[in-house]
């Protein structure tokens, strides 16, 4: 009996003790290095802590409730009714109305930066926000989840304001604070504060999370294997990031067959392979291979000979390459498509930054998980017309292939993103379009 | 020019000559010794580069072998070689370039592809030849590089020791201005590095040099480059002499035997050629020295020279105008001492002899002279004695006769007397003529004049008159009235010479700067001796003439500086041409006199 006490009572602390292991802690401080701009539109992180949106999408892939509680759609999706969650306010108390969502949503799409808004009209009925359109708009809501229609004012200060878990509280030494709302509505987050230091580059963020200067680090595709063969934490999501070149249908590549060319002579294994070191996956399709279920459809493959029949005579002149946002392996992955062009026949040379080119390898972040909102989102940030119609895989074949038909678009390597973690982060997951749920995470000894 | 002049140039020139020859000798020898010296000491430096180029060809190969031993290389190729991925290895050849100060650096797997390149990370996969030489000494090698252009680099090739397979690693260093700039040099030496990327020269190419500079090295490095054999000879680089340099171009040659760049070296001649300057100028300065110490002895020599010689031209001038008393005061015992002496001997000489002439001429003068009074005296003496002789014959007549033979005879002597006063009055006119009063007058009018004054007497002797008198005045410094006397004696002369009638001519005309006036007959002319003594006072052709006429007319002549001559026509008869200069002829003393 004693015995059974005795065990029962070890069991009992065993479990006590994996409970208070397992369960979240309030409070400390979060150190996050990233490479980018913590504001930047699609992935800034400190715009998805700080704002919402009125939907977001779910592990599913589907909308689901935030800002706005409920939507319904009218006139076959040429207008939409947004209702308002009763209730949220703005980090300076200002409470959310459904004329600062129109107001914002108006200014978005007027941003002559942006991506123009496919709605025709939005404005405020009561607590409500009324789209009308001039074409139907069935994924309304999975756009709207886009952190690009996040929603936000100005305070009296002048500052961008919204309704996040997070607000902001300073700037200092390098380092982006953010606080957070104790009156969110979403709930107060555990982390007290959040430090985001931008700018990094990822031989800073390995050295200053290796000697516990910092917590959450990005870690960029061609180090992942590297960080994981030193036994560091980290998170890859999947393939969201897609390696395309953008060629110019005009002036010395107005030919298609001259494009369709290039598109053949490409050697994606090398760039996926070695540059890359086999993170994301080869492509030739606009859509990762987890949403469409079809890239293989779009073969990947170098084919140099027909390259080579399709060329015709080379371009007289010396063909460009430019590198939007480079970094370095973003700068080697060109050079190497050089040298792939070189060896087709086309005299490419490296065009100098922020200069006008032929040939301009981007890299392009999907939020969107839906395939046919992805494939929207893709042929937006692409600058193509194609219009997805039908939410069937073939339907989607067929538009995709309409928009590749021209060869203005290579696509090349679809990468993940991936982030390090420290050993006193706990429950940090990564949402679909790759970025840390900061806000669901806590820290290892806090109170 | 002078005497002195010519001696003093003769002289100035020799010597000049002597020292700038001189000058010229010394300047040439002493370039071609320092042009030596410099050439020598281009040649050191040649080697010197040479060396520094070999030493740091060792070098880099060394380098390149360190990186092949080091521990990182060493765990590579073992992870490699139990099967890793290579491609992990992207990145190795760029860490292990900068920690061992490589520009180049690749890793190269056993099939040749390049694992990791520092130079240009994405060639990975691509092939890359130069393994062949691994374990050889460093060698030239054109790289190319990611922006389409290609560097010369020094290059070795070393296999990773214990590797298996193989893993070769293929270093090397830029040949840049950098690796030029290494090299030792002087404050006077340059070193360049050309380029060769098969095309002309471009100054473009010469790797951190500014263009003028090397611009003007174009011939040397195409010789370099046509002939693949060190080029050498002296390079302008402005076109002053300071700013040349003796240049050598060496070509560099890949492992293929082209040539991928050339190294030009050059050694400022600016020492040189200051040197040269300077011992130029000091010669320049002696010659010069030389030259005006060499000019004043030419004028003390020429003077020492010449003095006598001037002296005796002196002389000669003098005599030559008329002084025969001129002598020379020369004591000189050489052959300028005999000429003067003999130059006195001889003006004392034509001295005692025109004092003779003038003598005798003088006695000649007096007996012509007495021979022509008893001549002019004994006519009208004459008939003196013969009235006289018949008053007394009459002084025994009758007193009606005497009164008679009286008065005749009385009449006669009057009329001889007056005679005889009329000689005497000639003669005294002849010793008393009037001095010229010159003033500027038109000769064509004295001559009109004349023609005018005797024209009816010639016309009453059946003479006709031919005239040729210039239309354009003929203006002379003259008297007027002296004039007319003495071309009035001309023109009866002419009547005398032609008693039964002829022709008289007369003609005024301009020859050069002189007004002539001659004045012909149709008579029976003159003989040589008439000729010669014509204007010899009291020589006369006539039966009752002075001889005086003529003797005046060239009186007058030369009181205006003219001359009068006497020809004898062939067609007869004599002419008299009288030459007076004109105005513009004069000296200014004439004029204003």
């Amino acid at each position: 009996m004693l015995r059974r006490f005795a065990i029962s009572g070890v069991m009992l602390l065993a479990a006590l003790a994996a409970g208070a292991r397992t369960r979240p802690h309030y409070g400390g401080t979060l150190r996050v290095e990233i490479s980018g701009d913590p504001w930047q539109v699609p992935d800034g992180l400190a715009r998805r802590l700080v704002l919402d949106t009125l939907t977001t999408i779910s592990d599913t892939g589907s909308a689901q409730p935030a800002l706005a509680a409920r939507w319904e759609s009218q006139d076959a999706a040429h207008r939409w009714e947004f209702a308002l969650r009763p209730g949220v306010h703005f980090h300076d108390g200002t409470a959310l109305t459904a004329e600062i969502v129109a107001a914002s949503l108006q200014q978005t799409c007027s941003a002559p930066a942006n991506v123009p808004c496919p709605w025709s009209t939005v404005h405020a009925v009561g607590s409500s926000v009324i789209f009308t359109a001039e074409s139907p708009l069935p994924d309304l809501p999975e756009l709207l989840a886009q952190t690009e229609f996040a929603i936000s004012r100005q305070d009296a200060t002048g500052a961008l304001d919204g309704t996040g878990p997070f607000r902001v509280s300073g700037f200092a030494n390098g380092a982006l604070t953010l606080t957070a709302d104790d009156d969110c509505w979403q709930g107060r987050p555990f982390l007290d504060e959040i430090q985001i230091f931008p700018h990094r580059s990822a031989r800073d963020q390995a050295l200053d999370l290796s000697v516990g200067r910092a917590d959450v680090i990005e870690v960029p595709p061609e180090l992942v294997l590297q960080a994981e063969q030193q036994h560091l934490a980290v998170l890859v999501s999947r393939p969201v990031d897609l390696l395309a070149l953008s060629i110019a249908p005009n002036g010395p590549l107005a030919n298609l067959q001259t494009r369709q060319s290039i598109a053949l002579a490409v050697d994606r294994s090398a760039l996926f392979n070695v540059i890359f070191q086999k993170q994301g996956e080869v492509t030739a399709s606009l859509l990762p291979a987890s949403l469409s279920g079809y890239n293989f459809l779009f073969p990947p493959d170098r084919e140099l000979d027909r390259a080579r029949t399709l060329r015709g005579p080379a371009p007289s002149g010396p063909l460009s390459l430019g590198v939007i946002d480079p970094t370095p392996t973003l700068q080697l992955a060109a050079e190497r498509l050089a040298l792939n062009l070189r060896e087709d026949g086309f005299n490419v040379q490296m065009a100098a930054p922020h200069t006008a080119a032929a040939l301009i390898l981007r890299r392009v972040h999907l939020e969107a998980t839906a395939p046919r909102a992805a494939l929207d989102e893709m042929c937006a940030l692409f600058g193509q017309n194609g219009k997805v119609t039908g939410t069937d895989p073939v339907a989607l074949w067929q538009s995709e292939q309409a928009v590749l038909a021209n060869g203005t678009i290579v696509p090349l390597v679809w990468l993940p993103r991936a982030w390090a973690v420290g050993d006193r982060v706990r429950d940090l997951r990564l949402s679909p379009d790759g970025l840390p749920l900061v806000a669901d995470a806590s820290l290892e000894g806090q109170q | 020019m002078t005497l002195r002049q010519k001696l003093l140039l003769m002289f100035s020139l020799t010597v000049v000559g002597v020292v700038a020859a001189v000058a010229w000798t010394v300047s040439v020898r002493v370039r071609g010794v320092f042009e030596n010296i410099n050439q020598e000491q281009t040649t050191a430096l040649v080697n010197q580069f040479q060396r520094a180029f070999d030493g740091r060809a060792a070098e880099t190969a060394a380098t390149v072998e360190h990186v092949a031993e080091s521990d990182q290389l060493h765990r590579t190729s073992l992870e490699i070689g139990s099967g890793r991925d290579a491609s992990q290895y992207l990145t190795i050849a760029g860490t292990l370039a900068q920690d061992f100060h490589l520009d180049y650096l690749e890793l190269v797997g056993h099939d040749g592809s390049i694992i990791s390149s520092a130079q240009w990370p994405a060639r990975f996969g691509y092939m890359e030849r130069d393994i062949s030489a691994a374990g050889k000494p460093a060698f030239l090698n054109d790289e190319n590089l990611p922006d389409g252009t290609s560097q010369v680099g020094l290059f070795a090739a070393r296999v990773v020791p214990g590797s298996s397979p193989p893993l070769y690693v293929v270093g090397g260093r830029q040949l840049n201005a950098d690796f030029i700039r290494d090299f030792p040099q002087t404050p006077n030496t340059r070193a360049y590095l050309y380029r060769n990327l098969g095309t002309d020269f471009d100054p473009v190419n010469f790797a951190g040099a500014l263009q003028n500079e090397t611009a003007p090295y174009k011939a040397l490095v195409n010789q370099a480059l046509s002939s693949a054999h060190n080029a050498t000879g002296v390079v302008y680089i402005t076109p002053r002499r300071e700013d040349s340099v003796d240049a050598t171009a060496i070509p560099l040659k890949g492992s293929d035997g082209a040539v991928l760049a050339v190294l030009v070296v050059a050694n400022s001649r600016r020492g040189m050629v200051e040197v040269q300057r300077h011992i130029r100028d000091i010669a320049f300065g002696v010659a010069g020295i030389g030259i005006l110490f060499a000019i004043a002895a030419s004028l003390w020599i020429a003077a020492r020279v010449s003095k006598p010689i001037e002296q005796l031209a002196r002389a000669a001038s003098q005599v030559a105008a008329g002084d025969w008393n001129a002598r020379v005061d020369i004591r000189a015992r050489d052959e300028i001492g005999v000429l003067a002496k003999s130059f006195n001997n001889m003006t004392h000489e034509l001295t005692e002899q025109r004092d003779r002439l003038v003598q005798s001429e003088r006695v000649a003068a007096w007996r012509e002279l007495a021979r022509r009074l008893a001549h002019e005296l004994k006519n009208p003496l004459f008939p003196l004695q013969i009235t006289v002789e018949n008053l007394v014959r009459a002084h025994r007549l009758p007193r009606v006769q005497f009164d008679e033979v009286f008065l005749e005879g009385t009449g006669t002597l009057q009329a001889e007397i007056n005679n005889l006063r009329a000689i005497v009055s000639r003669f005294s006119d002849f010793s008393k003529m009037p001095e010229p009063q010159l003033e500027k007058m038109d000769l064509r009018e004295a001559v009109q004049r004349v023609i005018a004054l005797h024209a009816p007497a010639l016309e009453q002797k059946h003479i006709s008159i031919g005239t040729s008198i210039s239309p354009e005045p003929l203006r002379i410094l003259g008297d007027p009235e002296l004039l007319h006397r003495a071309l009035s004696n001309l023109v009866l002369n002419a009547m005398d010479a032609m008693p039964e009638g002829g022709t008289l001519t007369i003609s005024a005309s301009r020859s050069a700067d002189f007004a002539r006036v001659a004045v012909a007959d149709s008579g029976p002319g003159l003989s040589d001796e008439e000729c010669s003594r014509l204007f010899t006072p009291y020589f006369t052709t006539r039966q009752h003439g002075t001889g005086l006429g003529l003797a005046i007319v060239q009186s007058v002549v030369s009181d205006h500086r003219g001359s009068i001559t006497v020809e004898r026509p062939e067609e007869g008869g004599a002419r008299f041409v009288i030459t007076l200069p004109m105005v513009n002829y004069l000296l200014p003393e004439h004029v204003t006199a």
